[in-house]
């Protein structure tokens, strides 16, 4: 496949968008560290920053390959308005249910993007999905059953999930803001669009909510969390981007 | 009152001077024991336990505490309690006597019968055709 | 990560072994000797159990205590190699916790039970991670110096007598040694550096050579207790020997960074072959292990908010059928 500079630029924003959410979530999720809920989940919840934080490393390097900074760079001197994550992703981690629920509703948008990238025109793309089949399978298993579990276990645990899906669902609904180069890579056959992606979401996330008994809000309460695909963020992402380049700005062009 | 730890200046630290029971029994649920196969086809071999609230969530903390790193094919977990185990002072059951010898392959040789059998009754040995078949299996 | 066994016997008049059945105190010591392992539902002798319980869960303690320190750098790790190997290790150490309490749960006392004790203040942990992890320095020193040290204690435990403290340690040595390369490799880095990077490792280094010191534990009286718990194969070394041989091993890696260790006095004693150095107070060591260093009550409370936080996740799924089952092994 032949790529124009104007469609180059177009998957540069598009894999920005999917590193930085893989980012920005892995190093939330990294925050438990050392302080699950059990020292079994503890050592689960890490791994999975672990694979996130690994996936959107790759991409970077992808980016880097297509003449963009090194990862180091991109990830840790970025400024925040440079940023494409999700809002989602922003938030502090709360408490276990919302980082659990915040889990569930992005690995399931992750797992069904990769899926539809698995047939993208473009290799390295296609190869990324390919690779990171099973480390999302896993989360997908790991927050599934938390999901399943918790919502019906007891009375607190059942509240505590459905208020967690409650405060994060508008959020999860921003990951599928859609960008100005939608159609153009429709048309170059690497991504068939955010539009499909929620459907498919949708229905996948909504049988297993149903098997933990929590109730999704009635559409006419849908109201998109959407600005992170545009730079536009949450006041939680720039104090969390100061924390990350704290010691990488010391001296960036220092070897670390 | 400011931390050094970013981190702990985003929790609510309680106060920690009540001396209160913070977990209660059993609390961390029980206990479940974890075998690890390595490739297909070789045996399942136990690798420690988790704590886990039943067989699902055993199954996937016990993923990450005992297959993150090592190369993984299948893992079994099985409640302590429902495993049933000899006495470790009854040891000395399987102590074996020297004189059992007669369960051991090496216990069998009758080579030396055959070939008094065959001189006496002319039939003629086979030594070249053993050693060739020999020669085939090292190979 | 944690230093050695502390010895200490509530009781301190009474003998290790009073009121013990004289023949199966034979049968248990000959198996120690002949090289054997003990396993949990062997018998044993009570100040065996009790002093295992207490030196296994002290060292479980330190893994999930000594995850705090370093955790916190987790957010702040220049770069993505770092930051993600600063993940694996730290996630490395709340396994080791996991692991170490198993074994500890083998000789009867409930992990619930455990974390209680560590909550209250009833149980101790490795004294160094009452000290802050001030810099990225820290986090470099701890990741090479502090493990450099639990590796020596660890390999030499690994060969005692008690069956699942020693499968868990192989485990965690194998472990170990990556976090030991990582550290002296962050080490490295700084010190070669940057003048800016060598100044925060030099600082760093000044900073933890006392706690690094304490680390192995003041030097052993020689008492009958001592005598008893090291023919037992609870106690394989003492502190001092340890001391040695972290000295011998690592005081020549630093200096070959040209790094300056706090200690004039410090040098190796060709004829004796033993290492000198100036004594480091063990009057602070005593002072911070009774609670007033400069983190204990931190790293407490941030263990408590830990446990109260994850309560309903716990509670939510216990069943009234359950019961507790000694793990086998």
């Amino acid at each position: 496949m032949s790529i124009n500079t104007g469609e180059m630029k177009d998957i540069k924003e598009f894999l920005y968008k999917i590193a930085d959410d893989q980012l920005i979530i892995g190093h939330r999720n990294s925050e438990w560290t050392g302080l699950g809920p059990v020292l079994e989940e503890d050592i689960a919840f890490s791994s999975i920053a672990q694979d996130k934080i690994g996936q959107s490393l790759h991409i970077y390097e992808i980016l880097h390959s297509m003449g963009e900074e090194v990862p180091d760079i991109i990830a840790f001197a970025r400024k925040a308005k440079d940023f494409r994550c999700s809002h989602l992703t922003e938030y502090p981690i709360g408490e276990y249910d919302f980082s659990l629920m915040r889990n569930f509703f992005f690995n399931h948008a992750e797992h069904l993007r990769f899926e539809m990238l698995a047939s993208s025109s473009l290799e390295p793309l296609a190869n990324l999905a390919k690779k990171y089949k099973g480390e999302i399978k896993y989360h997908i298993m790991h927050s599934d059953t938390w999901v399943k579990q918790l919502g019906r276990a007891n009375e607190e645990s059942h509240t505590r999930m459905q208020s967690a899906l409650d405060k994060t669902f508008n959020l999860a609904l921003g990951i599928f803001e859609e960008s100005d180069f939608a159609d153009a890579l429709r048309e170059v056959k690497v991504f068939d669009g955010e539009s499909v992606l929620q459907d498919k979401w949708f229905e996948e996330i909504s049988s297993i909510l149903d098997k933990a008994g929590l109730v999704i809000p009635e559409r006419s309460k849908w109201v998109p969390s959407y600005g992170g695909r545009k730079g536009q963020h949450t006041e939680y992402l720039e104090p969390m981007l100061e924390e990350m380049g704290e010691v990488f700005r010391l001296d960036p062009k220092a070897e670390w | 009152m400011e931390y050094i730890d970013p981190r702990v200046n985003r929790m609510e630290l309680p106060a920690n001077d009540d001396g209160k029971e913070i977990i209660e029994s059993l609390e961390e649920w029980e206990t479940y024991e974890v075998f690890h196969q390595k490739k297909r086809g070789e045996q399942h071999i136990h690798v420690g336990i988790v704590h886990a609230a039943n067989p699902e969530i055993a199954l996937l903390m016990a993923k990450e505490a005992f297959g993150r790193r090592r190369q993984t094919a299948n893992l079994w977990v099985v409640k302590t309690s429902a495993v049933t185990a000899t006495d470790y002072e009854d040891q000395d059951i399987f102590e074996t006597t020297p004189e059992k010898t007669y369960r051991e392959a090496s216990d069998y040789y009758c080579m030396d019968r055959i070939r008094k059998y065959q001189e006496e009754h002319g039939i003629e040995d086979r030594k070249e055709e053993r050693r060739k078949k020999k020669e085939v299996r090292v190979k | 990560m944690y230093g050695n066994a502390q010895i200490d016997i509530k009781e301190k008049s009474k003998s290790l072994i009073e009121g013990e059945d004289p023949v199966k105190l034979a049968e248990f010591e000959a198996r120690i000797i002949r090289g054997e392992k003990i396993e949990p539902k062997d018998w044993m002798p009570k100040a065996y159990r009790n002093q295992l319980i207490r030196m296994i869960e002290q060292h479980a303690h330190s893994e999930i205590i000594g995850a705090l320190p370093e955790g916190t750098w987790i957010t702040r790790a220049p770069g993505f190699r770092r930051k993600l190997a600063l993940m694996a290790k730290v996630q490395d150490e709340v396994g080791h916790g996991q692991l170490l309490y198993s074994a500890a749960e083998t000789l009867g006392k409930t992990r619930e039970s455990m974390i209680n004790d560590l909550i209250n203040g009833k149980s101790k942990y490795s004294n160094v991670f009452n000290y802050p992890a001030l810099t990225w320095g820290d986090t470099a020193i701890i990741a090479w110096l502090i493990d450099a040290g639990a590796i020596i204690n660890q390999v030499t435990n690994s060969k005692g007598s008690y069956g699942p403290y020693c499968r868990a340690l192989e485990r965690i040595c194998s472990e170990e040694s990556f976090h030991l390369k990582y550290g002296h490799d962050n080490v490295v880095y700084l010190a070669t550096g940057t003048a800016q990077q060598r100044e925060l490792v030099q600082d760093a280094l000044t900073r933890w050579w006392q706690p690094i010191m304490h680390f192995h534990g003041p030097p052993d009286k020689v008492s009958e207790h001592t005598e008893i718990l090291m023919k037992w194969k609870v106690k394989m070394a003492t502190n001092d020997e340890m001391r040695q041989r972290f000295l011998d091993e690592y005081v020549p890696k630093i200096w070959d960074l040209g790094l300056t260790i706090p200690d004039p006095n410090l040098k190796k004693n060709e004829s004796t072959g033993q290492w000198e150095y100036t004594e480091p107070d063990w009057e602070e060591f005593k002072r911070v292990i009774n609670g007033g260093g400069p983190c204990n009550k931190e790293r407490l409370q941030v263990r408590r908010w830990a446990e109260e936080r994850g309560a309903w996740v716990r509670r939510a799924l216990m069943k009234p059928e359950q019961k507790y089952t000694v793990p086998l092994a």
